[in-house]
């Protein structure tokens, strides 16, 4: 298709500048019951300009959270988030975030609910039709644009949701498992296109995923976090070139060790450690 | 294909049991005598109906209670989606009206005839009154409802993209509100349709459908009567319909129920 080949060699861009996220003691407690209980703690993390970090980890150790954190759609927390030095207080359009389910608005044709994403962006209205046709054929939905959100497949309306996002042009695009709900097939389609869409705008990239190879394919680095409370445990650096082939016997090392890692229990301070040890698979 | 999917078909098996019934209401009239009173022969009844047409009191009667049930319906429902808003909004709001609110709404609306007439008489203004109470009701519950239940997952996206209270309204609460804002106007077009008729019947007086009703009681014209109820039947049938179009126009990026 000619959109895609349009896109596809990666834009000589200069390394980009902006979207460099700090965040800095990062702490977040849940009221459960009266009780307090602790979600996130110490959270320490530098994201570089234009850098794809992805976090893997087990359920309820916190990483959702980290995103609603950084978006600003939760502000009572403790420690400090700052984007490009910036203090995070809130919501704003220069970070955007994709959730597992696309959540266009039913109500809205596809057209509408990128162009819904612009209301507040100091793009001159005259400009804002172009761009938003040039986001829904960057997400190969051109010819899809009246649609609405119930006609579409669940491939299509999360890439609807990723031009969404992407539309206000965010220098962080936070990712919360945005494949998950996909089939295998279809998230291997949206996996290649992201990296397509990383590569060409560069902006800064923050990614959820419980797919441990969608990680290692996608990110320069992997967090891999542990949970009760939620903390980083280790960060493992995926050094190699993009685009990537799936097939690189490097990658799939990297998920393997990443996969023991998680596997791997963690002693947690007051439990036994004489649990039985399941055995982790031999690298290839 | 079913044979009751075509549309020909469906409206023939719709308008079977009705023709069942006047078949047995004709012959209940030819049994005669006492009978024959209340169940007035169809021919009687086509005759009074050629006889109000042509003097164009029917005309009068349909245009007169149809616009004053829209009047109502109208002025009703559109304080009604306020108040639901505000409500739905505002927990201030929602503290002070609600239960004075959910209490008058506990009182049948013929109850509050006697007040209704010594405060405003028993012309336009009163029946106005009812009409938009009972078309309010339903409106107020219904919008709340639906504000107040928006989903988060689409409340959230409003605050992504930096949405004012009002954007916010417009764009998200609203348009997720109006399936259950579109359920409570449609109970308000039946109910403010049968007040109409209910408070013609009891203050009388003028032209309306009900009106003629309660006039031809009192000179005993059953076939009066019976034109004017089948007219009536026919009307809110017509409202209900147009209704059910509009909403499947505004509900249309909903999927299919089918």
């Amino acid at each position: 298709m000619n959109v895609t080949t349009l896109f596809d060699t990666p834009a000589a861009a200069s390394p980009p500048i902006d979207g460099a996220l700090t965040i800095a003691g990062l702490s977040k407690d849940f009221t459960v019951g009266g009780r307090s209980l602790p979600v996130l703690d110490g959270i320490d993390l530098v994201v570089r300009p234009g850098e794809f970090v992805s976090i893997v980890g087990p359920s309820g150790c916190g990483k959702s959270t980290l995103l609603r954190l950084v978006a600003g759609l939760d502000t009572d927390f403790a420690g400090e988030i700052r984007l490009d030095g910036k203090r995070i207080t809130g919501t704003d359009l220069d970070r955007g975030l994709i959730f597992q389910d696309h959540r266009l608005f039913p109500w809205m044709t596809l057209e509408e609910n990128v162009g819904l994403a612009l209301l507040n962006s100091s793009i001159p209205k005259a400009q804002r039709a172009r761009i938003v046709a040039e986001h829904i054929a960057l997400l190969n939905l051109a010819g899809f644009e009246k649609a609405y959100p119930h006609q579409l497949s669940g491939g299509m309306a999360q890439r609807g949701a990723i031009a969404r996002a992407l539309v206000t042009e965010p220098k962080l695009l936070l990712l919360d498992e945005p494949l998950g709900a996909l089939d295998a097939l279809t998230r291997i389609h949206v996996q290649t296109e992201l990296q397509r869409i990383w590569l060409r705008q560069r902006s800064t990239m923050l990614m959820v995923t419980h797919d441990v190879e969608e990680a290692v394919y996608l990110s320069d680095r992997v967090i891999i976090m542990g949970a009760k409370p939620g903390r980083i445990r280790r960060i493992v650096d995926i050094d190699l070139p993009h685009p990537r082939e799936r097939s690189l016997p490097q990658l799939h090392r990297l998920r393997d060790e990443i996969l023991a890692e998680l596997i791997q229990p963690v002693p947690t301070p007051g439990e036994p450690e004489n649990l039985v040890r399941l055995p982790v698979r031999e690298a290839m | 294909m079913r044979a009751h999917r075509h549309p020909a078909a469906r409206v023939a098996l719709g308008l079977l049991i009705p023709i069942l019934l006047l078949a047995l209401w004709q012959a209940q009239a030819e049994v005669g005598g006492a009978r024959a009173l209340a169940f007035v022969p169809l021919a009687s009844i086509a005759a009074a109906f050629a006889e109000l047409a042509a003097s164009g009191q029917l005309l009068t009667d349909a245009v007169t209670t149809t616009s004053r049930a829209l009047t109502g319906l109208v002025l009703g429902a559109s304080a009604g989606v306020l108040l639901g808003i505000a409500m739905g909004l505002f927990r201030s709001v929602d503290r002070l009206i609600g239960p004075l609110y959910h209490a008058i709404r506990q009182v049948p609306l013929l109850g509050w005839l006697p007040l209704i007439g010594l405060w405003v008489g028993n012309g336009e203004a009163a029946k106005l009154l009812i009409v938009g109470l009972a078309a309010f009701y339903p409106t107020v519950l219904n919008t709340y409802e639906g504000i107040v239940h928006a989903e988060r997952r689409n409340t959230d996206v409003g605050a992504l993209f930096g949405f004012s209270r009002a954007q916010l309204l417009r764009h998200v609460l609203l348009p997720g509100a109006l399936p259950l804002i579109l359920t409570g106007l449609s109970q308000a077009i039946a109910f403010a349709w049968i007040a109409t008729i209910g408070t013609e019947l009891l203050l009388g007086a003028g032209a309306g459908l009900g009106a003629t009703m309660s006039l031809a009681q009192a000179q005993q014209r059953m076939d009066v009567i019976l034109v004017a109820i089948a007219i009536t039947g026919l009307i809110g049938f017509t409202l209900n319909t147009l209704f059910a179009r509009l909403r499947g126009h505004l509900l249309r990026w909903q999927p299919a129920i089918a």
